[in-house]
C-alpha cells in the first residue's frame, strides 16, 4: 500500500517535472540551443508565487496565471536579447551564455531575497483526499493533475494547430519555413516564451507544496535535462512519460534508499542514458 | 588495388545501393557517374569508411577495410576529399595541410617539410599563411585536396571535387589532378560535370538506382543507350509531373 | 619579437608582485591569480584547444584536494603529498567519464560533465572517509616545512608562479607537437580530422588526461593553502564554471587567455566581496554572471581577440608611419 502511495506521489510530482521539461524541449529542439537558465525560470515563478500572495494577498486562480504570462515575457526578452546572437557564435559561447543568465537569475534572487527558504501557507490549496486508501495532499494532486493536462495541450497546440505546425516547422528547416512566408525570429521567440510559460506555470504549481529557495533552480535544471534526454529532445509526449517516469524513480529511489540519494540515482540514470542511448527513448537518431 | 564486391547500403527499406561491383587498377583514373540519387555518393561514402556497408565487401591492397574506420583508411593509404569543403577554417593553409603531413611524419619540422612540398606541387605555397576560412570555393577545394595528398595516400578519391567551379578553374583542377596521377596515385572521383569525365578519366562506371548499368572508357558509355535512358529517364520522370 | 618581450616583462611584474606591494591582502590576491590560472589553464586544455567544453571540471580539483586532505587525516603525512594521489584518482576518474562521454557531441558532452560533477559531489557530501558534509582540514599549525602551511602569500606565489610556468610550457611545447595540430583539427570538424588519419578518440582522451592531471595538482595546491575543504568549496558547480569563464573571457584555446582572464577576475571578486561583505550576498556571482553574457553577446573569443584587434591596428599605424617618414 504505502508503494502504491509512494508511486502516486511520484507521478504527481513527474507531471509537475513533464510540464516545464516540455517548454525545455521545445526551445532545445526549435534551436539546439539548451537553457541552462531553465531551472532558474521555475525558481522565479515560484517567487512570482510568493510574492503575489504575501503582497497582492492573490490565491492561485491569479498568481498561476501571472506567473505564465511574466515567465513567456522573460522568455521572449531572453531570446530577443541574448538567445539570438548566441546562436550564430561557436559552442563555447551558446553554452557559457544561459550559463551566464542563470547565474545572474540565481545570485541575483539570493541577493534579494537571501538565502532562507520561505514557503506558501500549507493550507492554501487545503486538505487532504483520502482516495481508495491512499493519502494524496490537495495542493499536489491539483499540481500534478493541471500540469498534466497543460502538457497534453501543448502537444495539442503543437500538433493540430496551424500555429503550431508554424513553429514544428521552423524547428525543423528554418530556411524552408522562411520560403513559405513564415518568419522564423517570431517562432523562435514563440517557443522561448512557451517554453518559459511552462516553466512559470510549473513553478507556481510547485509553489503551492515545496519550500522555495534560490538555489533550487540547480537541481530543477538538471531534472529537466534527464527528462529531455529520456524522452527525446524536441519531443513532448516524450518529456510527458520521462517525466512521469523520473517522478516515479525518484519517489521509489527516496522510500527505498533514502532521499539524499534521490539525486544519485537520476543523474546515475542521465548519465546511463546519455552514454547508451544519446537520442532517448523515444527520439529518433 | 582496390575491390569493392556486391555492395548494398539500406537506410530502413530504402536500399540506396544494391549490390554494385567496383574494380580499381592501381594508377587508374576512374569515374562514377550517375543521375542524382543514383547511390554513387552513397556507395563513395562506403568506399571511403564513413559509411559501413550492409552487405558486401571492399579489399584495399589486399586487405579487407569493408568496416574499417575512416582513420584507418587514411593510415592505409586511401585519403578522400569531401563534397562540401570542410577546411579547417581558423587554421592556416599551411596548417590544414600539415595536420595531413602529421600522419606520416610525427615530428613537426619533418611534416611542416612535407607539407610545404605538398603546397607547392598544388599552388597553394602564396597563399600558405592565410586562414582558412578566407578562401574562395575553389581555394577550398584545393586546400582539400591538398591535405589529402599530405597524408601521401595511394589512393585519392575525389567527391565532386570539381562541381561549382568556372571553366577556367575547371582546367586548372583537370590539370591538377593529371599531376596527381602522373605521381602514380589511383584516382577515384565522383563527378556530374561531363567535360571533367570525358577529359579526365579513363574509365566511366555509370550508377543508376544504387546499381552499376555500364562501364567503360567514358566517350563509349556515355553513349550507351542503357546510359541515356537512365539520365533521360530521369529528366522524363520530372518532366511529366 | 615584440610580442616576446612583453610576454616577458609581464611575467618579471608577476614575479615582483609580492615584493612590490607589502600589503597582505593584495598579495594573497596575487598568490588566488595564480592558482585560478593553474586551474583555467589546465582546463583550457580540455575545453580551448581541444574544444570539449566540460562544465564538471570540478570533479578533478576536488579529487586532488580531497586526496591531499585524506593523506593528511588518515596517514598523517604533509597534504602535498596526496598531490599524485589526487593526479592518479583524476585521471582514473577522467577514464572512466571520459571514454563514453567523448561520443557525445555539444552539448550534450557538457551536460554529462555538470553530471558527473554533481554525482560526485553528492557522493562526497555523504562518503565518511572524506568528512561528509562537514568535509576536511588540513594541519592546523605546521609540523615541518613540508606540510606547506605558511602565514604569508608571498610562499604560495612563487610556489604556485612556479606550477603554472610549467604548465604553460607543456601546453606551448603541446601546441606545437602534433597533438596541438590534431586537437585543432578535432576543434576544427571531426569529420574531416578522422578522414586525415587523426584518431580523434585517443587524442580527446590526452587532452583530458593532462588536463584532469593538472587541474588535479591545483585542487591540491587550494587544499594545501586554504587549509579546509568541503564539498561546495572543493566539487561545487561554481568552481567549474569559473574555471570556464576565467579561460574564456581571457580567449579559451590560447596560452596566456586563462592567466589574463585570472589577471582580470580574481582581484574583481577579491575586492567585490570586500566592499559587498563576503560571498554570502551574491552579488560576486552576479558579476560573474554579467561577465559571462557580456563576452558570449560580444567577443566570445575573450580578451585575446580584442588584444588581436588591438595588436593588427598598432601594427598598421606603426607600419603606415613608417612609410610616410621615408616618402618625407
Amino acid at each position: 500500500m504505502i508503494l502504491l502511495q509512494v508511486v502516486v506521489s511520484g507521478l504527481l510530482m513527474g507531471a509537475v517535472y513533464a510540464l516545464f521539461s516540455s517548454g525545455l524541449t521545445l526551445i532545445w529542439g526549435m534551436m539546439n540551443v539548451v537553457n541552462f537558465a531553465h531551472g532558474d525560470f521555475v525558481m522565479l515563478a515560484m517567487y512570482v508565487a510568493f510574492f503575489a500572495y504575501t503582497l497582492l494577498h492573490v490565491g492561485p486562480v491569479v498568481f498561476i496565471p501571472l506567473a505564465a504570462v511574466l515567465l513567456f515575457a522573460l522568455g521572449v526578452a531572453v531570446y530577443f536579447g541574448l538567445v539570438r546572437h548566441m546562436a550564430k557564435g561557436p559552442m563555447l559561447a551558446q553554452i557559457l551564455g544561459t550559463f551566464g543568465l542563470a547565474l545572474v537569475l540565481r545570485y541575483a534572487a539570493f541577493w534579494a531575497f537571501t538565502a532562507n527558504f520561505v514557503s506558501l501557507p500549507d493550507n492554501l490549496v487545503g486538505g487532504t483526499f483520502a482516495i481508495a486508501g491512499l493519502r494524496i495532499e490537495a495542493s499536489r494532486l491539483l499540481g500534478g493533475v493541471l500540469a498534466l493536462v497543460i502538457t497534453i495541450g501543448m502537444h495539442l497546440v503543437l500538433t493540430r494547430t496551424m500555429l503550431g505546425s508554424r513553429i514544428l516547422a521552423v524547428a525543423e528547416d528554418r530556411n524552408a519555413a522562411m520560403l513559405m512566408g513564415i518568419r522564423p525570429d517570431r517562432m523562435q521567440a514563440l517557443a522561448w516564451g512557451v517554453g518559459a510559460a511552462s516553466t512559470g506555470v510549473a513553478g507556481a504549481l510547485i509553489a503551492l507544496f515545496f519550500y522555495i529557495s534560490p538555489t533550487v533552480g540547480e537541481s530543477l535544471a538538471l531534472i529537466a535535462f534527464v527528462v529531455v534526454c529520456l524522452g527525446g529532445f524536441g519531443s513532448v509526449p516524450g518529456a510527458l512519460l520521462a517525466g512521469l517516469s523520473i517522478g516515479v524513480i525518484q519517489a521509489l529511489s527516496a522510500y527505498l534508499i533514502g532521499a539524499v540519494y534521490q539525486d544519485v540515482v537520476v543523474y546515475s540514470l542521465f548519465l546511463l542514458v546519455l552514454w547508451v542511448r544519446p537520442q532517448g527513448l523515444l527520439g529518433t537518431t | 588495388m582496390l575491390q569493392a564486391r556486391s555492395i548494398a547500403k539500406a537506410f530502413g527499406a530504402f536500399r540506396a545501393v544494391d549490390g554494385a561491383d567496383l574494380d580499381v587498377t592501381e594508377g587508374e583514373i576512374v569515374g562514377l557517374i550517375g543521375p542524382n540519387g543514383a547511390g554513387k555518393s552513397t556507395f563513395f561514402n562506403c568506399l571511403a569508411g564513413d559509411a559501413t556497408p550492409t552487405e558486401g565487401n571492399i579489399r584495399f591492397a589486399g586487405r579487407d577495410v569493408t568496416r574499417a574506420t575512416p582513420e584507418e583508411h587514411a593510415r592505409l593509404g586511401m585519403a578522400r576529399s569531401f563534397q562540401v569543403p570542410v577546411t579547417f577554417e581558423d587554421m592556416s593553409v599551411a596548417d590544414n595541410v600539415m595536420v595531413g603531413a602529421f600522419l606520416r611524419h610525427p615530428h613537426r619540422a619533418d611534416a611542416r617539410h612535407a607539407a610545404a612540398e605538398v603546397l607547392a606541387f598544388t599552388g597553394l605555397a602564396p597563399l600558405a599563411e592565410t586562414a582558412a576560412r578566407s578562401l574562395g570555393t575553389p581555394g577550398r577545394k584545393r586546400l582539400e585536396i591538398a591535405r589529402a595528398l599530405a597524408t601521401e595516400p595511394r589512393l585519392l578519391l575525389l567527391d565532386e571535387a570539381l562541381a561549382g567551379l568556372t571553366p577556367a578553374e575547371t582546367r586548372l583542377a583537370i590539370e591538377l589532378v593529371r599531376r596527381i596521377s602522373a605521381r602514380g596515385i589511383t584516382i577515384v572521383i565522383v563527378e556530374h560535370v561531363m567535360e571533367v569525365i570525358l577529359s579526365l578519366t579513363e574509365r566511366a562506371v555509370v550508377f543508376h538506382q544504387g546499381k552499376v548499368i555500364a562501364q567503360g572508357a567514358p566517350r563509349d558509355v556515355v553513349e550507351d543507350p542503357a546510359v541515356i535512358a537512365a539520365y533521360l529517364g530521369h529528366h522524363m520522370k520530372r518532366v511529366r509531373r | 619579437m615584440k610580442q616576446w618581450a612583453l610576454v616577458l616583462i609581464g611575467f618579471v611584474l608577476i614575479a615582483a608582485w609580492p615584493l612590490l606591494t607589502q600589503d597582505v591582502f593584495l598579495q594573497r590576491i596575487g598568490a588566488l591569480v595564480l592558482l585560478a590560472a593553474i586551474s583555467a589553464s589546465a582546463w583550457n586544455l580540455l575545453g580551448g584547444y581541444a574544444g570539449q567544453v566540460s562544465v564538471g571540471h570540478a570533479v578533478y580539483f576536488g579529487a586532488g584536494a580531497y586526496s591531499s586532505l585524506v593523506v593528511y587525516t588518515e596517514l598523517g603525512w604533509p597534504p602535498i603529498a596526496g598531490a599524485p594521489l589526487g593526479v592518479l584518482v583524476s585521471c582514473a576518474l577522467a577514464l572512466v567519464v571520459g571514454t563514453p562521454t567523448f561520443r557525445l557531441r555539444g552539448h550534450y558532452f557538457s551536460m554529462a560533465t555538470i553530471a558527473a560533477a554533481e554525482l560526485a559531489r553528492i557522493v562526497a557530501g555523504n562518503w565518511k572517509l572524506v568528512g561528509a558534509a562537514v568535509g576536511l582540514m588540513g594541519p592546523p599549525t605546521p609540523r615541518t616545512l613540508a606540510d606547506l602551511s605558511f602565514i604569508s602569500p608571498v610562499p604560495y606565489h612563487y610556489l604556485f608562479l612556479a606550477v603554472l610556468i610549467v604548465l604553460l610550457a607543456l601546453t606551448w611545447q603541446m601546441q606545437r607537437s602534433r597533438m596541438g595540430y590534431y586537437l585543432a583539427a578535432i576543434r576544427g570538424g571531426d569529420r574531416a580530422a578522422r578522414s586525415l588519419g587523426v584518431p580523434i578518440l585517443r587524442y580527446k582522451l590526452y587532452a583530458l588526461l593532462l588536463s584532469a592531471s593538472f587541474t588535479a595538482i591545483a585542487g591540491s595546491l587550494y587544499a594545501v593553502m586554504v587549509g579546509f575543504i568541503d564539498p561546495d568549496s572543493a566539487l561545487g558547480i561554481l568552481i567549474s564554471v569559473k574555471m570556464v569563464i576565467t579561460a574564456a573571457l581571457g580567449g579559451a584555446g590560447t596560452l596566456f587567455g586563462p592567466l589574463v582572464g585570472a589577471i582580470i577576475l580574481v582581484p574583481l571578486e577579491e575586492t567585490t566581496n570586500a566592499w559587498f561583505g563576503g560571498g554570502g550576498t551574491g552579488i560576486t556571482f552576479i558579476v560573474y554572471g554579467a561577465i559571462i553574457l557580456l563576452i558570449t553577446r560580444f567577443q566570445p573569443g575573450g580578451m585575446a581577440v580584442i588584444w588581436r584587434h588591438v595588436m593588427t591596428r598598432f601594427e598598421r599605424r606603426s607600419a603606415a608611419a613608417r612609410s610616410t617618414d621615408r616618402a618625407a
